[in-house]
């Protein structure tokens, strides 16, 4: 038997009104002031695709009702005293990460280019007369003048989303470029209450740019600015994968 | 190459799996997920391409393939 993780919360235990995984109990582990939820797992039994969004139904019951970390999907503990003593090991940087999310939600923006990049755009012929070394060369500049123009672009995109939303830096996160389409994937922390608004804020930005299609997702729970000081957090030896994952 | 364009709510659930897989809190005891034997954790939104192709294989259908087979290259 293993626990499989959700979320991490200030003692004692609040009321919630979610199950765990698979409409299963919820479990409350309490240490060092704070408490881990997390569902009791047969080893045996193979996690699937479904459970990935289940994992996120539960944290988004459990952060309805109390501050909480999201816990990354796929942590296990072996057993009750195992959870209760990374509780203890790591408590002080898990309270911090608790009062920086306190009463705050996730809002997720995704800027998808409109067009292909200049990696599959067509592109001007290369001078016929051109022999091969510089064929390769000009075809090589032409890809890495696209890629470049646009990082410059969405960088730019970026600055702009920051300037709308009028928050803290630190309270943004983003990558520009990750992937052929995608543009622009910027994570804001905002007051949970003042989300809708900073959300339609969003919107009525994002209706407004010719080059991207925006995609504005939450408010969710703070994946990812619950993230705690990772280097003394993860041990190589004590790590686990859980059987049947990935879903065969 | 012919690039699929992403269609919103795709790119809705990559971001949510993005999330789930690659952000949270860090904790020893830690499982490490894979999709074809590509761990996931600390890599970005590209390889999670590769994971959303994993989480969409019907449960039952072939194991490996996807983008994440033969060294992770993301599914773009």
């Amino acid at each position: 038997m293993r626990l499989i993780a959700h979320a991490i919360t200030p003692a004692p235990r609040p009321r919630v009104a979610v199950r765990g995984l698979r409409g299963r109990p919820l479990e409350w582990l309490e240490s060092a002031g704070l408490g881990i939820w997390s569902t009791r797992w047969d080893t045996a039994e193979p996690l699937a695709r479904d459970d990935v969004l289940d994992h996120h139904r539960v944290i988004e019951g459990i952060c309805a009702a109390t501050p909480c970390l999201p816990v990354r999907f796929g942590t296990a503990f072996a057993d009750a005293a195992a959870a209760r003593a990374t509780l203890d090991r790591r408590s002080d940087a898990l309270r911090d990460a608790l009062a920086r999310v306190s009463g705050r939600s996730e809002i997720a923006v995704t800027l998808l280019w409109r067009e292909p990049s200049g990696d599959s755009a067509p592109r001007p012929p290369v001078d016929d007369a051109a022999g091969p070394g510089r064929r390769f060369l000009e075809e090589r500049q032409a890809r890495w003048s696209a890629s470049d123009a646009r990082r410059r672009q969405a960088a730019e995109l970026v600055e702009r989303l920051v300037a709308t939303l009028a928050v803290e830096p630190a309270l943004v996160r983003h990558e520009i470029c990750s992937s052929e389409r995608v543009a622009v994937s910027l994570a804001v922390l905002s007051p949970t209450d003042q989300a809708p608004d900073q959300i339609a804020s969003l919107r009525r930005f994002l209706a407004g740019l010719s080059d991207v299609t925006g995609v504005v997702n939450g408010p969710w729970p703070p994946y990812t600015f619950a993230g705690i000081d990772e280097s003394g957090g993860v041990s190589a030896g004590s790590a686990t994968r859980l059987p049947g994952w990935p879903p065969a | 190459m012919s690039v699929q364009p992403l269609a919103p709510s795709d790119a809705s659930l990559l971001e949510l799996v993005d999330r789930l897989l690659n952000k949270g809190v860090v904790l020893i005891g830690e499982a490490t997920i894979s999709v074809a034997g590509v761990d996931l954790i600390y890599l970005g939104l590209n390889l999670v391409l590769s994971s959303v192709d994993a989480l969409e294989r019907p449960r039952g259908g072939p194991a490996g393939g996807g983008g994440s087979s033969g060294g992770g290259a993301p599914r773009t």
